[in-house]
């Protein structure tokens, strides 16, 4: 009886050997490649349809791709791992974070790499908007991956009901017809607020009204940048949201619900937010959606928008095989049949040149009308200092002062000028401490 | 020590059976002579090999991180390590100037305050109420401890969602109530929210220890009140209650240490500190100046200046509160 026993678990033990070994060589055959992203819900899922291509692709290499929350929170876990040298081969970052990451001293710059492991990517095809934020120096420091800009999502359907067409150009005229949405009842909330509402309705409305968020055209003239939003139209435009908000025109969504889905769902008839949200629209929206630029002062040409989204950027500290691999996953997902791919999966604009022009010459976008919004105001005029985009050290920190001193201006704590001028000066304080750890750099 | 406990002890010693693994224990006699206690290691390596484990958790998990806690506290960092640079008290003296901080100190203060008390209010209710329920007592407690079963995270998303001034069912009645809740504009439904869901957590926790400690109130004592002429809240008021001080005692310390330390998780998924930091806890500061913005020297003064407020108030607890507490039965 016991040799049975004795026999079946040595028979066991042998076969969970074997299948180990095997795993192992097939392991061994192909480099893992470590990827933290920080997109989740159906962009998630996409990303991991581009890991399994990519994999499928190719025999070398094998993407291993982990969500690590938002932005922040992998940035957050990406620290906490540099410094125990436990960092993956690529991380997926978003521009807010650019500055922080290209001084970090733990990036190998995209255009070193690539050239090293003997790829050619012609840089000069990245899309305007794209490269005059990524490209430094003539020089990209990270491959721009997923780009977007804020475009103002409505419900057709409740417009029309309140006799409206479309939306109108400019914030006054928005103004009236949200108000209108309200008072004949269509709906009791005209717009939702965005979560990163900082990124859409203040910087993104700097830039296209052409307003200066910080000196040396905003940070890109050196780490000796200052904001001063504080003085410029910004002040109007948040006493502007403060009264939308008072009057139940504009609606926070609050923890527990995704600003997004209270536009989905029907329950708020507009909303500016990324248009990476084409995604969840197309998915979940069951009435007549569209979208438009987002709007502009009156009297105002209207500049470019700026870009948000995130890069890729590859990591120190790897052994050569590794960073052989992540040049040639750079290299996939740079080819315009990917960027078309990504492009249309999930709401992202082009990148590059040839994908637009692509998806442009397929007639893509005249099925799509939505779809090329975000690119068109991304290129829109010729930009300017105020708008071209935002290169401030540890943007991250200087950005959750400002959404915590907005939010004193929705509670009523601090009237629009005061937090402004708060937010500023704390934000100053954040640039002063960048400024002197990264003196020389 | 009184003779009398002295006597008590030594008769506890006596009657002990033999150690069963026949570790060399020292006997009573020799103790006094040694100045040894009544059973020790004659060995000293067996008693360090026996410690071992909890001195290595201690060590990795509270020795070494307060160590890197202090010595961060003291320089500004870039995140990722290249760059350090001393700055001495610069962190503590832009810390106490700052009127954020301050703001979050003073909430900190009253939320831990209020939460610790109420909780134990609560639970005192319904653990006076246990002995009260007659039929169905299992069922009773049985829903008076659910709450602690469900992770903070999971009850924290319930609140945020039941609450939530644009979709939470909740939320809509105290509207239709003619209340304009909205803990997205005003703090104080916001903080109130919070508390409620903190206390709502915690009461089953003081609600096993007080029930237990008012069941361990002997029947006779209780008894002898109601021939008395006592009625049941007489009796808990005077009887009951002095009786479970020491359970008392150490549930407000307990609760201190839950509402400094482990309301985190509610906080974070309910109302993320907002709005504009009135819910930002000291702990929760911690943790979004560290871990979301990256601040580590500023995050790592906070956390020194947060463990002193704890071992403060512990002392000062056991020193106030500690006298009056009789814990003979």
């Amino acid at each position: 009886m016991a040799s049975i026993y004795v026999r079946s678990v040595a028979g066991l033990l042998a076969a969970g050997a074997l299948l180990m070994g095997a795993a192992g060589a097939s392991a061994a055959e192909r480099v893992k490649i470590e990827w933290w992203y920080a997109i989740s819900g159906k962009l998630g899922e996409t990303v991991q349809q581009l890991i399994s291509d990519f994999n499928k692709s190719q025999d070398k290499y094998e993407v291993v791709g982990t969500f690590k929350g938002n932005y922040e929170e992998t940035m957050a876990a990406m620290v906490a791992a540099y410094r125990v040298n436990q960092q993956p081969a690529i991380l997926q970052s978003a521009e807010r974070g650019f500055m922080t990451m290209l001084k970090s001293g733990a990036i190998i710059p995209a255009d070193e790499l690539m050239a090293k492991q003997g790829y050619k990517i012609d840089w000069s095809d990245f899309v305007k908007p794209v490269a005059g934020f990524y490209i430094v120096n003539g020089k990209p420091a990270a491959l721009p991956f997923n780009s977007s800009t804020p475009i103002l999502w409505y419900n057709a359907d409740a417009l029309k009901a309140a006799g409206f067409g479309a939306p109108a150009d400019t914030w006054q005229g928005l103004e009236k017809q949200l108000y209108a949405l309200k008072e004949k009842k269509v709906t009791d909330c005209p717009m939702a607020l965005p979560g990163d509402f900082q990124w859409s309705l203040i910087e993104n409305y700097s830039a296209i009204n052409d307003q200066p968020f910080g000196t040396k055209a905003n940070g890109y003239g050196g780490l000796d940048t200052e904001f001063v939003y504080n003085k410029t139209s910004v002040v109007g435009q948040v006493a502007r949201l403060k009264k939308w908000i008072d009057d139940g025109v504009l609606k926070i969504a609050g923890q527990g619900v995704a600003p997004i889905s209270l536009y989905t769902s029907g329950t708020c008839a507009s909303i500016i937010n990324s248009t990476a949200s084409h995604s969840a629209v197309e998915a979940d929206a069951k009435f007549k959606w569209s979208a438009a630029v987002m709007p502009h002062e009156e009297g105002v040409q209207p500049k470019n928008s700026t870009i948000g989204g995130a890069a890729l950027w590859a990591i120190k500290g790897k052994p050569e095989e590794v960073q052989a691999g992540v040049a040639a996953f750079f290299n996939y997902v740079a080819q315009p049949t990917v960027q078309e791919w990504w492009s249309k999966a999930t709401g992202y604009v082009p990148v590059t040149n040839a994908a637009y022009a692509k998806m442009k010459q397929d007639g893509y976008f005249k099925n799509h009308p939505t779809r090329e919004i975000a690119i068109e105001q991304l290129s829109r005029g010729e930009p300017t200092d105020n708008s071209r985009g935002f290169r401030f050290g540890n943007h991250n920190q200087a950005t959750a002062i400002l959404l915590e001193e907005m939010q004193a201006v929705w509670t009523g704590k601090k009237a629009p000028q005061e937090a402004l001028d708060s937010s500023v000066k704390r934000g100053n304080e954040i640039l002063r401490q960048y400024e002197k750890l990264h003196a020389g750099k | 020590m009184p003779a009398s406990d002295a006597m008590r002890l030594n008769v506890g010693a006596a009657a002990r059976p033999r150690f069963p693994l026949r570790l060399k224990l020292g006997s009573l006699v020799s103790s006094s002579e040694t100045g040894l206690k009544s059973s020790h290691f004659r060995r000293p390596w067996l008693a360090a090999g026996l410690l071992a484990p909890q001195l290595l958790i201690l060590l990795f998990f509270f020795f070494i991180p307060t160590w890197k806690a202090l010595s961060l506290a003291f320089v500004q960092v870039d995140p990722f390590g290249a760059t350090m640079i001393f700055v001495g008290l610069d962190n503590f003296t832009t810390l106490f100037s700052s009127p954020e901080y301050r703001d979050s100190a003073v909430l900190t203060l009253w939320f831990t305050t209020v939460q610790c008390f109420v909780t134990l209010f609560v639970a005192g209710l319904f653990a006076f109420a246990t002995d009260q329920v007659m039929r169905g007592r299992a069922i009773y407690k049985g829903v008076i401890l659910l709450p602690y079963a469900i992770a903070p995270a999971i009850s924290g998303v319930l609140w945020a969602f039941l609450f939530n001034p644009t979709v939470g069912p909740l939320a809509q009645m105290l509207h239709e109530l003619g209340y304009a809740w909205d803990p997205n504009r005003r703090p104080s439904d916001a903080l109130l929210l919070v508390s409620v869901a903190a206390i709502w957590k915690h009461v089953c926790y003081d609600y096993i220890f007080l029930v237990a400690a008012f069941l361990a109130v002997p029947a006779s004592v209780i008894e002898a009140g109601a021939i008395d002429g006592a009625g049941p809240v007489r009796r808990f008021l005077t009887i009951t209650l002095p009786m479970a001080a020491p359970t008392i005692f150490f549930l407000i310390v307990m609760n201190f240490v839950y509402g400094l330390f482990e309301t985190f998780g509610i906080i974070d998924v309910i109302t993320h500190g907002g709005p504009a930091g009135s819910t930002n806890t000291l702990v929760y500061k911690v943790y979004q100046d560290g871990f979301r913005q990256l601040d580590l020297g500023s995050s790592a003064a906070q956390s020194v200046v947060l463990m002193a407020i704890a071992v403060l108030f512990t002392v000062l607890q056991f020193r106030a509160v500690e006298r009056k507490v009789n814990y003979q039965v």
